[in-house]
């Protein structure tokens, strides 16, 4: 029996489409995985089936009938639950109250009555087999029990079609075990999943069919049985590289930046291990959740290290803020281009020279043509369209905006330069610009440590690729043996039948 | 249409309105008059302005303000100390209150509000024991009550003390470095952090100028009363709040300018004075200064929500 | 237990004055000052309820204080009026829910930010006030106004229960009623809260409608235990209030904390003033003592990484 029939949906978000006429179907008591590069559009189809987004067109199908344009609230009614992987409780509320929201009526000159909540909630964990104090806060819970307690209140809100965007993400073996032990049991109560998730080896272990999105597109689908780990990777990937990256000799300066063991418990990464040289650019490829930005943290100053050092042309060093980050040499455009990346309500050309206020100051005064000037050269060199230097950024276009974000880095003349995501959100356009631009520094001597998701990109601009899986390097490839396919492989961690051109530098 | 120039047209027709209907309204001496009797707050609220700038509060100033002139008397009239001396220790004194109320917010991270509620009783209740409730200090000599009564020339003494002080901060705030960081940390503290401001410092810092300012101020309030009692400054810190929120500051930091508060201090100094000399109810200040806080902040809002579509 | 951490903590620093007290000065548990110290925290107990509230849905309310003013003046001109005493009481708990719902209005619905509202209500109010009373305090009441005419210990009995039903009610409701538990939704997580169908902006209406009640009713247990009615009534009555609900343990963020913490901090701050005269220490440092009680629990909340 089909539970849930989304015909031919498609999404543009300002001109990029995230989804182009996907069309798939889950059966009721199905495992249906859902796999995809980052930004293959699996998020965005998560978000219109519970409809927190509306798709440009196509349809969604219940027990066969059609329910477009319906919200979140009845979505939820009509039995469709997500848990994402960043459960989304009240905090301050303990997990009994979390678990009766939603499902007692709204109506606010209610009793309550605490027995019966208490009551409700131990049968609801009991469900999932979790082992969960009931007055415990939600925030005081790990991830790994909050979302336990989110699938809770899915079941308890007798859901039948349950949406899991990497739910082991966060968690131990030993949770993912009991998860899988959970997800088949709902599938045993005839609940039908959708199951996204990078790792190859879940899949493998609970999917009863696979779909594989890539660009937007579901370019296949297939049961389990009838797939390999190999022919997954290649669904995953299979493109000619359409862009056209900026030539580039590979310099091979002095080595200006080196890790060694670097150690950080609280953000998951260890023994990281690299070195880069002037006018390189490496590559840091990795699935979400491997590593990579809570490394740039750590280089960054914004995290302290545990362990490990990190050495600038040769001398020790200690970053222990940002602000000593940006003295060192370091400079890090974040991956959060609205909340870290820039501040939207500040203008162009004070957006720039915030981070060098130095160099546009006398004797702690500000020098405002200095300033204009510095920001009218950065405007012209990246062609940044803005009405004018004292626009606010917020009102720059998202690639715009980057293009900020990253003259206000090269304003500080640094000696490293790390950027995560540089061409997230934007436009075709603007992506060749950055990569151009990107192209130009490397050429004039920065060491470069280029964080991206997309494939082609980091294949198209680096000159080697570091690996991250799990917060360790899996391995750093060579730009002429790196493939998507290689990349891909070290970071799901498969071991690919055809052996791999992976080396360890 | 900025809310500066809303401002000032405000004050513009006050001016006219208590011209028209004040007895001897529009006089350099009642301009003396106005400076004289607004120059504590004006202190206070210019110090403020760096501080709600910064999305932070300050509710202990007028608490300061009387400690600072606490151990200005204790320190003159008990102790003996040379005046000028005298002087420095409340100013120090503000300095080091402002200090543990910058320790407070910036190193472990306690909401400003909740802080400066605290010393707000603490600093008081300083001075209060200090003074047993009762003690009140005066016979100070008349060159240091030169700096509350006297003039100069046309202006009154506190003039250029607060001509001084404004310049001041308007440069820090306006002009200089620092002044572009606390905006910075006052739009987006995390992205200040992440474009490297050395946000804990800079935070801290401005508290403890406002103490400083606190301590500056309670000289001229000495000076202007001929008094120091433990008393002293209640309510400024409420009046300086809306002087600076009137002047357009946001309360949540990161908009604003140092002068608008003067604009906003004006505005009020104004009203108090213009309904006095109409021989108006002095409570009408209050009730207009209500409605106008609560029409800038209304207007405010409507601004900003047709600019966010 | 764990949940309660922070109320225990404030607990557990009250019982500790107590047996300061109890070892230091043991005349300060005569039946006559403890009762004294219980009347005293009444009304600020009663205030404190409704300002827990408030505070727990992320708001803050500095007008109290001079709606408690007006509350006080509205019921001595209704008894000067002739009217009894249960009408004047209603007649000033109606006033203060009016001055609610103002500041209610402002914040809720059209949306400004509370504490400059409150700062604007709060100086516009008193204002108001002493223009229409010049500042005169209301005199000549009627015999049956002081202590509501039941005589003084009846009275002051009936002021300290009278406080202590208030907050068993409202701590039953908060706990009980939805409308209570939506109290925290809101302060937890107000958007959260308006997709599960909570209604955020009608419950920060309501806290802020009834702190107004609760205010009015706070005047008038402290109105009645005098002669005539000070138009200057409340001065520094919301501090004193926010301060016992933060003590107590309720963080200004909004979502977290409980009436119990704030019945702990009112009667801490409470008998702190008192326990100092009894412990040898001058009164006038009372003051200081209070404001030094609140940065010690921030403080301490803030060292052991609670949210604050």
């Amino acid at each position: 029996m089909t539970l849930l029939r989304v015909r031919d949906l498609s999404k543009a978000f300002g001109g990029v489409h995230a989804l182009r006429n996907v069309s798939l179907d889950l059966a009721a008591g199905e495992i249906h995985a859902l796999i995809g590069e980052n930004g293959a559009g699996k998020s965005t189809l998560v978000r219109i089936l519970t409809g927190a987004l509306a798709p440009d067109s196509g349809t969604i199908e219940i027990d066969g009938r059609e329910v477009n344009g319906a919200g979140p609230a009845r979505m939820r009614a009509l039995g469709v639950a997500p848990i994402y992987q960043q459960p989304a409780l009240f905090p301050d509320l303990t997990v009994a109250e979390n678990l009766a929201v939603g499902l007692e009526p709204a109506r606010l000159w209610r009793l309550v009555s605490w027995r019966e909540r208490r009551r409700r909630a131990r049968e609801m964990l009991a469900r999932v087999g979790a082992d969960i104090g009931v007055d415990a806060p939600a925030r005081t819970l790990r991830m790994a029990e909050q979302q336990l307690v989110e699938i809770a209140r899915a079941l308890g809100a007798e859901a039948r079609v349950v949406l899991m965007d990497e739910p082991t993400a966060s968690l131990t073996d030993r949770e993912t075990a009991r998860l899988f032990e959970l997800v088949r049991d709902l599938r045993a109560r005839r609940i039908g999943i959708i199951y996204i998730s990078h790792r190859l080896q879940e899949i493998a272990a609970l999917a009863d069919r696979v779909s594989v999105l890539r660009d937007g597109e579901l370019v296949a689908t297939r049961r389990r049985s009838e797939t390999s780990g190999d022919e997954l990777v290649r669904l995953m990937v299979g493109r000619e590289l359409r862009a056209i990256f900026p030539e580039r000799t590979v310099a091979s300066g002095d080595v200006v930046l080196e890790t060694e063991k670097l150690t950080c418990r609280a953000s998951g990464i260890a023994d990281v291990t690299f070195q880069v040289r002037a006018g390189e650019i490496l590559g840091f490829a990795g699935l979400v959740g491997a590593g990579r930005t809570e490394l740039a943290h750590v280089l960054f100053g914004l995290t302290p290290r545990d362990s490990g050092t990190v050495r600038l042309r040769g001398g020790a060093v200690r970053v222990g803020s940002p602000a000593d980050a940006v003295r060192l040499g370091f400079a890090y455009v974040p991956e959060d281009r609205r909340r870290h990346g820039v501040v939207g309500e500040m203008t162009v050309a004070a957006n720039t020279t915030l981070a060098s206020l130095r160099a546009i100051s006398r004797a702690g005064f500000l020098d405002f043509d200095a300033e204009r000037a510095i920001a009218t050269t950065y405007v012209k060199r990246f062609a940044i369209r803005a009405r004018s230097i004292d626009a606010p950024v917020e009102t720059l276009s998202g690639g715009n905006q980057q293009k900020v974000a990253l003259a206000r880095w090269l304003a500080t003349r640094p000696q490293v330069l790390i950027l995560d995501e540089p061409t997230q959100g934007v436009d075709v356009a603007a992506k060749a610009e950055i990569h151009d631009l990107i192209g130009e520094l490397a050429t004039q001597g920065l060491a470069i440590l280029l964080i991206s998701s997309e494939l082609p990109e980091i294949l198209g601009m680096s000159d080697r690729v570091a690996v991250m899986r799990s917060g360790r390097i899996a391995g750093i490839v060579d730009r002429v043996a790196a493939t998507e396919e290689s990349i891909l492989a070290l970071a799901l961690g498969h071991a690919s039948s055809d052996g791999g051109a992976a080396s360890r530098s | 249409m900025t809310h500066e120039r809303v401002l000032a047209a405000c004050l513009g027709l006050e001016i006219v309105l208590f011209t028209i209907i004040g007895s001897n309204f529009l006089t350099l001496a009642n301009a003396g008059e106005i400076v004289r009797a607004s120059a504590e707050v004006g202190l206070l609220a210019i110090a403020l302005t760096p501080v709600i700038l910064t999305g932070g509060i300050d509710l202990s100033v007028g608490s300061l303000l009387a400690l600072c002139a606490v151990v200005f008397g204790i320190a003159s009239r008990e102790a003996g100390w040379p005046i000028a001396l005298a002087a420095v220790a409340a100013i120090a004194t503000g300095v080091a209150a402002g200090s543990l109320n910058a320790a407070l917010v910036s190193r472990l991270g306690v909401p400003p509000l909740i802080v400066t509620l605290g010393t707000f009783s603490l600093f008081r209740g300083l001075a209060e024991a200090a003074t047993a409730g009762v003690r009140n200090y005066s016979n100070f000599p008349a060159g240091f009550l030169f700096l509350g009564q006297g003039t100069i020339g046309f202006f009154p003494a506190q003039a250029p003390v607060l001509v001084m002080v404004a310049v001041g901060f308007w440069l820090l705030v306006h002009r200089t470095t620092v002044g572009r960081t606390l905006m910075a940390i006052g739009f987006s503290t995390d992205g200040a952090r992440y474009a490297g401001v050395p946000v804990g410092r800079r935070v801290g810092a401005v508290y403890v100028l406002s103490g400083l300012c606190a301590g500056v101020a309670s000289l001229l309030y000495v000076a202007r009363l001929g008094q120091a009692k433990a008393d002293a400054g209640t309510g400024f810190e409420l009046m300086a709040i809306t002087a600076v929120v009137l002047g357009g500051t946001s309360i949540f930091g990161g908009r604003g300018s140092v002068g608008g508060t003067l604009l906003g201090l004006a505005t009020l100094a104004v009203l108090q004075n213009g309904l006095r000399l109409a021989d108006l109810p002095a409570e009408l200040a209050g009730v207009v200064t209500a409605a106008l806080l609560l029409a800038a902040l209304g207007a405010n809002r409507l601004f900003e929500g047709r600019n966010r579509g | 237990m764990m949940t309660h951490r922070r109320e225990l903590s404030v607990a557990a620093a009250y019982a500790a004055l107590l047996a300061a007290l109890w070892f230091i000065a043991p005349s300060f548990f005569q039946p006559a000052n403890l009762r004294d110290v219980l009347v005293a925290a009444a009304p600020l107990l009663v205030a404190g309820v409704g300002m827990t509230l408030v505070i727990l849905t992320r708001q803050i309310d500095i007008s109290i204080g001079s709606q408690f003013a007006i509350c006080a003046v509205v019921a001595g001109l209704l008894a000067k009026d002739g009217l009894a005493m249960p009408i004047a009481a209603a007649g000033a708990v109606a006033a203060g829910v009016a001055l609610g719902a103002l500041n209610g209005a402002l914040v809720a619905a059209i949306g400004l930010p509370s504490i400059v509202v409150t700062l604007a209500t709060m100086v516009g109010l008193r204002e108001a006030l002493r223009w229409t009373t010049g500042g005169e305090w209301v005199q000549d009441l009627p015999a049956g106004f002081q202590w509501i005419g039941l005589g003084q210990s009846a009275g002051r009995a009936g002021i300290v229960v009278a406080a202590a039903i208030v907050w068993a009610v409202v701590a039953w409701a908060l706990r009980h009623v939805a409308a209570g538990r939506a109290v925290y939704a809101t302060g937890s997580d107000a958007e959260a809260a308006r997709l599960a169908g909570m209604r955020p902006r009608l419950v920060v209406f309501g806290v802020f409608v009834l702190m107004g009640a609760l205010t009015g009713l706070a005047a008038v247990l402290s109105a009645i235990q005098f002669i005539d009615v000070q138009t200057n009534a409340g001065a520094g009555f919301e501090l004193r209030v926010i301060a016992a609900v933060v003590v107590g343990g309720t963080s200004i963020a909004g979502g977290r904390g409980s009436l119990a913490g704030s019945l702990v901090g009112v009667l801490l701050l409470a008998t702190a003033g008192p326990a100092l005269v009894f412990l040898g220490a001058e009164a006038h440092w009372d003051r200081a003592l209070q404001g030094a009680i609140v940065l010690a629990a921030v403080a301490i909340d803030s060292v052991r990484g609670a949210r604050l």
